[in-house]
């Protein structure tokens, strides 16, 4: 494992530590030369727990060699247990004694020999091997795997009999489609991998597996393409993932929150996907695919603004209407920041541009309102937040009650009882509606953020605070790298060749299909292709971990 | 990170100070009276040298639910002797602020207009709040007042009847056209001539009564408003009215018409009526000598046939060629009319003088100052070509045979 120092200390400090169950003052806990002796340490590093299987059995038909094979119910798939650990040592383990006897060399080294020879003659199962590390063998037992342990030999055969349930291969929840491929991501990182695998069947699809969190070791995978990446994006992430030290990772947003360049802002600057068609469209741009066990987002990196306004549908329908509808996602953006700032502007600012008539109408509409147009729409978006975190959270059999009953009833409601004028709720529900028609979550909870700033900016300042909010909005985003890549790219620098699968979507024949990505990397210039050092604006628990590494190192 | 702390400081003293200016400028949409349209009349003494008659919109009787059936409009007058003097006397008496950027018609009165409008178009173009594409009326013979407080059917705001009567006007057969508050600022800067501004009037006696509803409740209202007749004006101030074939000539000249009827007398009676739907007139200059110029007018139309009284053969090129020619000399009598009714005035509102200055810029140096003299006696030629497109669904009359 190639994690920081402390992180070593951590563990260290966890396994000294007295814990409730370990009996006080005792021997540390390892393999004993006894069978029981082991056993009864096993149990005890686990309280007891009763989901521990434990088969005792004897090997080796005359001489009864005490065994005991371990697992965790639950965990371990039963059939291969039985089948081809139980019954693999049952039922070839006599001529391995009787090779024995037949033989009488020297008998201390046929005594050592003895696991190396039931793993390499008897053992059916494809995945298995020696360990003599205690901490090793717990860990895998917690994985599901199932240790033997032998009566006089300190080192334990680990066999792997991973299984137990999972959820099928299903429909992701999150960025639905029309027409593409409908399966998404499961929990589980082998069949994760296996998805994208199945869909990229090239040598160059390289994967590398960590194992993250002191408590949790959660697998996580790093994917990416061979020559396609660029070679300091992967050595970035490799890095960036080995600095992460933290007891838990449950799922992926923990690694992203951890590696992404910059803390303190709205934007997401990692993608995430439930679907396999997306990450693999992405391994083969060039970008790296980190996958994490026990949840179904995995995170692609570098991510840019435009990437979060791309559908995967984009890609299977015409590029014409992939063109229209990206443009109706900008828009909405737009929508979602402006509308109801650019609304408060006009009224309370800026009333000479609307047009008299709809001005007339609004005056009518505002005369027996009873508070001043900012705090009538702050109300309304709050009670829109509202509505939509209960929609959310409510069961699925009551939440389209909710969604009814907000929408519709109380927003009649609310305008009879002369609360809010009617506009408002159009201008609230409009924006509303724009927030949902952007295919990335996160960048919509981004731009929901952004349109209270904007809205506080209008309020004060009118049309001239929007402006100067836009400012900013710009100087931030143009502020922002992800892993080195400037996230205004290919706006901020500039590059026509980057324009082609932004705003529009070109059609395939234009969009270089013809040429592998490293080689339009290579036509790149410089300024463009992927800088790193941006370890100034890294999370601050990484950096923590930066400088303690260098500590270490100059000790 | 010390940098940060200091950044995370100032940004706390900043906030605030943002904060609490509060919202300076900012007027919710209930606090505020909208005036649609403004009237300009003189007043006898001094201290009402300005007398603005604003017409504000009552909102809620316009489009609100629970309107008290009242007055869609309520006009205020306030005098002074500057017209921020006066805004501010109108101001006084309403209990929302005067807010002018919705103003779509300034209605100026006869009497002022004689006197001069340079001070408050200057004040018109200076003021943020007022349009520079609100059109401009000069009411004719009467107060402007009367013709902001007429009650008008097709909209309950009557400075937007006004409007839209202009732009039926002139669309459909009418000689007046859209004249704004730009158009007229830059009109007042030729030298020797002047801007031409649409004439207003009511039609019938104009009574208190007619700016309440019970003046509409009859098929027949009391009083009309009226778009006709041009005011002609020399520099600020306003010389004479203009109506029919002057008028007329007027607007060609300006290429402003879209389409006009033109009616040829026949020897055996009746009318021949002729739609002119394309009409371009430019102005050729002679200038050898700059104090004696000579200007072509070009005139190019088009003609539909609309009315023959005669059974006349219409599918010989001969006959349309006469009918033509005719044509012809009606387009040049329009013209002649207007420059000679120029002439009288003694302003070059028609634009001659614009096109000297653009064919012979240093000739125009030397003429300008005294350019109405050289204007009331230059020579002028015509050019006009008109053809009849078409004689319009039927070739020859169904009386021929």
């Amino acid at each position: 494992m190639k994690s920081g120092s402390n992180r070593k200390a951590q563990n260290a400090g966890a396994d000294s530590a007295p814990r409730p169950g370990q009996p006080q003052g005792s021997v540390p806990l390892g393999l004993a030369d006894t069978v029981a002796q082991s056993l009864l340490h096993i149990q005890t590093e686990l309280g007891g727990s009763p989901d521990l299987q434990i088969r005792r059995i004897q090997i080796g038909g005359e001489r009864r060699l005490e065994a005991a094979a371990v697992h965790l119910s639950g965990l371990a798939d039963p059939a291969a247990v039985n089948e081809f650990v139980l019954g693999s040592l049952l039922n070839h383990t006599e001529e391995l004694f009787l090779d024995r006897t037949d033989g009488g060399a020297d008998s201390r080294g046929e005594e050592a020999s003895l696991p190396q020879q039931i793993l390499s003659r008897a053992m059916e199962t494809g995945e298995a091997l020696l360990q003599e590390e205690w901490k090793e063998i717990m860990l895998a037992i917690l994985s599901g795997d199932t240790a033997i342990l032998l009566e006089g030999c300190r080192a334990a055969i680990l066999c792997g009999t991973r299984g137990g349930e999972q959820r099928a291969v299903s429909e992701p929840t999150s960025q639905l489609v029309v027409r593409g491929p409908k399966d998404g991501f499961v929990e589980s990182v082998a069949t994760n991998i296996a998805l994208i695998r199945r869909r990229i069947k090239s040598a160059k699809l390289h994967l590398e597996v960590l194992k993250l969190g002191s408590e949790t070791h959660t697998h996580v995978a790093m994917m990416y393409m061979k020559g396609i990446a660029g070679e300091d994006l992967i050595r970035e992430a490799r890095d960036r993932l080995n600095k992460i030290a933290l007891n838990e990772i449950l799922e992926s947003g923990y690694i992203e929150e951890l590696i992404q360049d910059k803390s303190f802002t709205p934007f997401p600057t990692i993608y995430n996907t439930e679907r396999p068609d997306v990450a693999a469209g992405n391994l083969l741009e060039g970008r790296v695919v980190i996958i994490v066990d026990g949840t179904p987002f995995v995170l692609i990196l570098p991510a840019v603004f435009t990437q979060f306004f791309q559908s995967a549908e984009d890609y299977s329908q015409r590029f014409d209407i992939a063109i229209l509808m990206r443009l109706v996602r900008y828009l909405s953006f737009l929508v979602l920041i402006l509308g109801p700032s650019v609304y408060l502007a006009l009224t309370t600012y800026h009333y000479e541009m609307i047009p008299t008539t709809l001005l007339i109408n609004l005056l009518s509409q505002r005369e027996n309102v009873p508070f001043p147009a900012f705090v009538e729409l702050l109300l309304m978006e709050t009670a829109f937040e509202i509505l939509r975190e209960a929609g959310v959270r409510m069961p699925r059999a009551i939440g389209q009650t909710v969604s009814v009953v907000g929408a519709l009833i109380l927003g009649t409601a609310v305008v009879e009882a002369g609360i809010i004028t009617p506009i408002m709720v159009i201008v609230v529900a409009l924006t509303g509606i724009a927030s949902f028609a952007l295919p990335a979550y996160n960048m919509a909870i981004a731009g929901r953020i952004i349109r209270f700033a904007f809205l506080i900016m209008a309020s004060i300042f009118g049309f001239y605070g929007i402006t100067l909010g836009l400012i900013l909005l710009v100087a931030h985003m143009s502020s922002l790298r992800s892993f080195g890549v400037p996230y205004l790219f290919p706006f901020v620098p500039l590059s026509i060749k980057g324009h082609k699968d932004t705003l529009f979507r070109m059609p395939l024949w234009l969009n270089g299909a013809d040429k592998p990505p490293a080689q339009m990397r290579e036509e790149m210039p410089d300024y463009m292709l992927l800088t790193t050092g941006h370890e100034e604006q890294l999370p601050p628990l990484i950096r923590k971990n930066c400088r303690t590494e260098e500590e270490n190192r100059e000790e | 990170m010390r940098n940060r702390i200091f950044g995370g400081i100032g940004v706390l003293f900043v906030l605030p100070m943002l904060l609490l200016t509060g919202c300076w400028d900012s007027v919710e949409l209930n606090r505020r009276a909208i005036v649609s349209g403004v009237a300009i009349d003189r007043g006898d003494s001094e201290a009402e040298r300005y007398k603005l008659s604003f017409q504000v919109i009552v909102a809620e009787e316009i489009s609100g639910e629970k309107s008290r059936g009242i007055s869609p409009v309520a006009l205020y007058t306030g005098t002074g002797r500057t017209m921020f003097e006066a805004l501010a006397d109108a101001s006084r008496q309403t209990a929302r602020f005067l807010s002018l950027g919705h103003v779509r018609v300034l209605v100026i009165s006869e009497k002022f207009a004689r006197a001069g409008i340079k001070d408050l178009l200057d004040v018109l173009e200076r003021e943020s709040d007022t349009r520079l594409n609100s059109l401009i009326f000069i009411s004719k013979g009467q107060p402007a007042r009367e013709i902001m407080s007429t009650m008008t059917v097709f909209s309950k705001i009557p400075a937007n009847d006004l409007v839209e009567k202009l732009e039926t006007t002139s669309k459909q057969f009418g000689y007046n056209f859209r004249m704004a508050v730009d158009d007229v600022i830059r009109g007042i800067q030729i030298r020797g001539g002047g801007p031409v501004i649409n004439g207003v009037f009511t039609r019938g006696e104009w009574t208190p009564a007619s700016g309440s509803n019970d003046s509409l409740k009859s098929i027949e209202p009391r009083s009309i408003l009226r778009v006709s007749s041009l005011a002609a004006f020399k520099d600020d101030k306003l010389k004479g009215w203009l109506t029919g074939d002057a008028a007329l000539g007027t607007v060609l000249l300006h290429n402003r018409i879209k389409e006009f009827p033109v009616l040829l007398k026949q020897q055996e009676g009746g009318y021949f009526s002729f739609n002119i739907y394309q009409s371009q007139v430019s102005l050729a200059v002679e200038s050898s000598d700059p104090e004696h110029p000579v200007f072509t007018v070009k005139i190019t139309q088009q003609a539909a046939l609309k009315e023959a009284p005669h059974p006349l053969d219409l599918t010989s090129p001969k006959v349309l060629e006469e009918l033509s020619d005719r044509l012809i000399k009606e387009s040049v009598k329009h013209i002649q009319a207007a420059v000679s009714t120029a002439k009288e005035l003694g302003s070059d509102y028609l634009g001659f003088g614009r096109a000297l200055q653009r064919k012979d810029p240093r000739g125009w140096k030397k003429v300008r100052d005294h350019w109405e003299d050289v204007f009331a006696d230059c020579e002028i030629r015509f050019d006009a070509d008109v053809v009849i497109r078409h004689t319009d669904m039927r070739s020859n009359s169904f009386q021929i045979h």
